[in-house]
């Protein structure tokens, strides 16, 4: 990097642009104190981190476009093991995330149709064809996405993350890691899966550092799998706030406010964000606000969300008094904090990636469906059958009737797609979910 | 044209085995090792579907959106049409099947074992280290399956036995331009690798083999690509065209000619024949590998087109897609895609297709 290119780095990603979000995030609040009150008659105001959430991720997103001036970026699924990357200064993007902020901007079918006209089938992820059609038509509700120097995608969410980065890899013509986790059919992955992870944990190290230009510091390893555990464990204590009747947040609150932990894990702003939060919950709690008024019934929401109808779905569930107090989505970025152990980064991280939920039976998804019903004290499921996500879509129909016949619990099997919104038929969600609640007695 | 090989039926051949005391795996697809169902007298019968079924038993538990493969086996076991099997295996490849082996785990329960294998998708020495573990914690699941431990002896004569099919098959798809076999016909012998005993298969091939003509089958030839040849029908409409199939990227066929291990461990020989087959998605070649082996494979063979037979919701073959007819195009290839439902016949729209394409080139 040259002096200039420097200098254009530091000003705009380091000095003006913070600067000016810093405003911006300032003025939110400004508003959010002064502002008329809150017109919602039965969802609680915004909670008072937004504007700071919103903040971090924008100045993310700016360094991004920046970042090939000053740094080695690299692009990773979004439940890879970071933690090795981040210690040794990658910036580092996440697609499905910048997908998802595509989807919630309601720019994902504008820009999906450019991977379509490209020969991608609209039966591939909506995500993927997201990010490609962004890649084919230059256009981002970011800005500008900086080009990846390494590719990291980890099987552990899906097999069409390796697929999708093989796309990308032979786009970029960079190098592209992969970190296959065996899935998990049983209760526990046999000694030679975790072996073969860990495995590849170390062989991903080396090529990264070849891509870094320099070696990985423990130390510097340790200090970011601490910063990724503690982040993890507010994140989790967050929710579980939500087991206090009624509920101080909403699902819908969570899957907002859950970008940083899943694009910002190992830095420690964000582990500063979710103790901010969780501060803010816990004085909703004691303020007894509500995210829903009054809260009738609570349910768990099941797989992605839907990104562009979010508020919608909101409002409609919460003019019935019906409130989404657990979300196994968003569960799924701290259920895996206790596994993750500093002083052991290889071993823990091995096995913390290969445990998620997406990488377990689909018998281990509806023990913790049961559990967290049970922790939750939830009087109903929304299982969200997602079109473009396969690995947690597949079971759902045994799940949700198990649910109802060994828990008592209803429990509802809604069609969509997490990002295309040509697959949601309003009109029909309406009624089944009006059809839902009415059976739940509100 | 010589007459063609009498091929024995599957329900037959299923019937003798377990007649003479042995027993059934039913085995999804993709990769699996046969030799090590052998070793312990379990016939492998494949399920590719099969095609044209009632789904509805198997709606009852996947939702529309996945492939119909994995929709009518699951309909096929409901319905009674794997009451024979003794053993249910579901190898790892692809979300689908995960999640099929999973619900049959957790939820349908046949009265079947169902016994996953993870198939590894890394290239490196840990890939093959893995799965020789993989396969050897299989052998213990199949020890109890099948009440009795494995005999080393009997896992080398398979893995003998499976090595000399292999080679088999991979003269049949070599050499197939000098067999007088119509695309039916030949398809018809490749695929009996699904079912028939390794031995019976090469005595099959072999002597297809033995007929082999001199002067090579005429005809405007075409490489199949995608998934699998399915609906039958679409290799006889292809021999009504006039064209021959002259080389096979397909996943149930030319993806699955594995080549001998050089391993003295068995377990390892096995890992290292299941990972050294030819580029394919679903164990995670790369897309540059896969175009490199396609467009070789067509010039190779002289072949003027290439088919892609999809089957509907495959994300491991739509996505390489786009880059791998690009790189076809590259190389002066032109080809033409046919995406279906298992349960679908061979369309006139697809036929329509097939002989624009093949006029075009002729």
């Amino acid at each position: 990097m040259n002096r200039r290119e420097a200098a254009r780095y530091y000003l705009n990603a380091r000095v003006l642009g913070p600067a000016l979000l810093r405003g911006r995030r300032w003025a939110a609040e400004w508003e959010a104190r002064t502002r008329r009150p809150w017109s919602s008659s039965h969802l609680a105001p915004p909670l008072g981190i937004s504007p700071r959430m919103k903040e971090l991720v924008a100045r993310h997103w700016l360094e991004g476009r920046y970042a090939n001036l000053n740094r080695k970026v690299a692009w990773v699924t979004s439940g890879a093991p970071v933690e090795f990357l981040k210690a040794l200064d990658f910036y580092v993007l996440y697609p499905e995330n910048h997908a998802a902020i595509c989807g919630t901007a309601r720019r994902a079918v504008e820009l999906a149709t450019f991977a379509e006209e490209a020969g991608y089938s609209r039966d591939i992820c909506s995500y993927a064809r997201t990010d490609l059609g962004t890649l084919l038509s230059g256009r981002s509700p970011v800005g500008r996405l900086p080009r990846p120097d390494l590719l990291l995608a980890c099987t552990n969410i899906c097999q069409t993350v390796l697929f999708w980065y093989q796309v990308l890899a032979q786009h970029f013509r960079v190098p592209l890691i992969v970190i296959d986790t065996p899935f998990i059919y049983g209760q526990e992955a046999p000694p030679h899966s975790l072996a073969y992870v860990r495995r590849q944990i170390e062989e991903a190290i080396a090529v990264a550092e070849r891509v870094a230009g320099k070696g990985l510091s423990q130390a510097r390893f340790q200090l970011v799998g601490n910063l990724s555990r503690q982040a993890s464990f507010l994140w989790l204590e967050i929710l579980e706030r939500n087991r206090h009747e009624p509920a101080p947040i909403s699902a819908f609150d969570e899957f907002i406010q859950m970008a940083p932990i899943v694009e910002m894990r190992g830095d420690a702003f964000t582990v500063d964000f979710y103790a901010a939060m969780l501060r803010e919950v816990d004085q909703r709690i004691a303020r007894g606000i509500s995210a829903v008024y009054p809260e009738r019934r609570r349910l768990m929401w099941d797989n992605l969300p839907v990104w562009y109808r979010l508020r919608y779905l909101a409002e409609l569930l919460a003019e019935r008094g019906v409130a989404i107090v657990a979300s196994t989505y968003a569960n799924a970025w701290g259920e895996l904090a206790p596994l993750l152990d500093p002083d052991y980064p290889l071993e823990s991280m091995a096995r913390a990636y290969t445990y998620p939920i997406l990488n377990r039976s689909t018998g281990q998804k509806l023990a913790t469906m049961k559990r967290m019903i049970r922790d939750y004290h939830l009087d109903g499921v929304i299982l969200h059958s997602d079109r473009s996500c396969k690995p947690y879509s597949i079971g759902q129909m045994d799940q949700r009737d198990q649910l109802i016949e060994q828990m008592k619990t209803p429990a509802l099997l809604l069609d969509a797609d997490h990002n295309d919104s040509r697959c949601f038929a309003e009109e029909q969600v309406s009624n089944r979910i009006a059809a839902f609640v009415e059976m739940l007695g509100v | 044209m010589a007459r063609p090989p009498e091929i024995p039926r599957r329900s037959d051949v299923t019937r003798a085995h377990k007649a003479k005391g042995g027993r059934v795996a039913a085995v999804l697809p993709i990769h699996y090792p046969r030799a090590l169902l052998r070793a312990f007298s379990f016939l492998p019968v494949e399920v590719w579907g099969p095609p044209g079924l009632d789904y509805a038993p198997g709606a009852a538990h996947l939702q529309p959106y996945v492939c119909s493969i994995v929709r009518n086996a699951l309909s096929f076991l409901l319905s009674g049409g794997l009451d024979i099997a003794d053993l249910i295996v579901v190898p790892h490849g692809c979300d689908s099947l995960q999640g099929l082996a999973s619900v049959l785990m957790d939820f349908v329960q046949p009265r079947q074992p169902v016994v996953p294998i993870y198939i590894p998708r890394s290239h490196t020495a840990a890939g093959v280290a893995f799965l020789s573990e993989e396969l050897r914690e299989l052998a213990a699941r199949l020890a109890s399956c099948a009440g009795r431990p494995l005999d080393t002896r009997d896992l080398w004569e398979a893995i003998r036995r499976e090595e000399r099919a292999e080679g088999v098959l991979h003269r049949l798809h070599a050499e197939r331009l000098s067999l007088s076999l119509s695309n039916l016909e030949h398809y018809r012998l490749v695929r009996s690798r699904e079912y028939l005993p390794a031995e019976v298969f090469t005595t099959l091939g072999e002597s297809a083999l033995a007929a082999q003509t001199r002067e090579p089958v005429g005809g405007t030839r075409f490489v199949l690509s995608g998934v699998l040849p399915e609906p039958m029908d679409l290799l006889s409409a292809l021999d009504r065209m006039g064209v021959v199939v002259a080389g096979d990227d397909l996943i149930a066929c030319g993806r699955r000619v594995y080549p001998p291990g050089d391993s003295d461990d068995p377990f390892e020989r096995m890992a290292q024949g299941l990972l050294g087959a030819p580029p394919d998605s679903t164990r995670g070649s790369s897309i540059d590998a896969r175009r490199e082996h396609l467009v070789h494979l067509a010039q190779r063979v002289g072949a003027k087109g290439v088919v892609f037979c999809l089957v509907k919701f495959c994300e491991p073959e739509l996505f390489p897609l786009p880059d791998l007819r690009q790189g076809l195009r590259e190389a002066g290839i032109p080809s033409v895609v046919l995406e279906a439902d298992l349960n679908d016949p061979l369309s006139l729209q697809a036929q329509t297709r097939l002989q624009a394409l093949a006029e075009m080139i002729a």
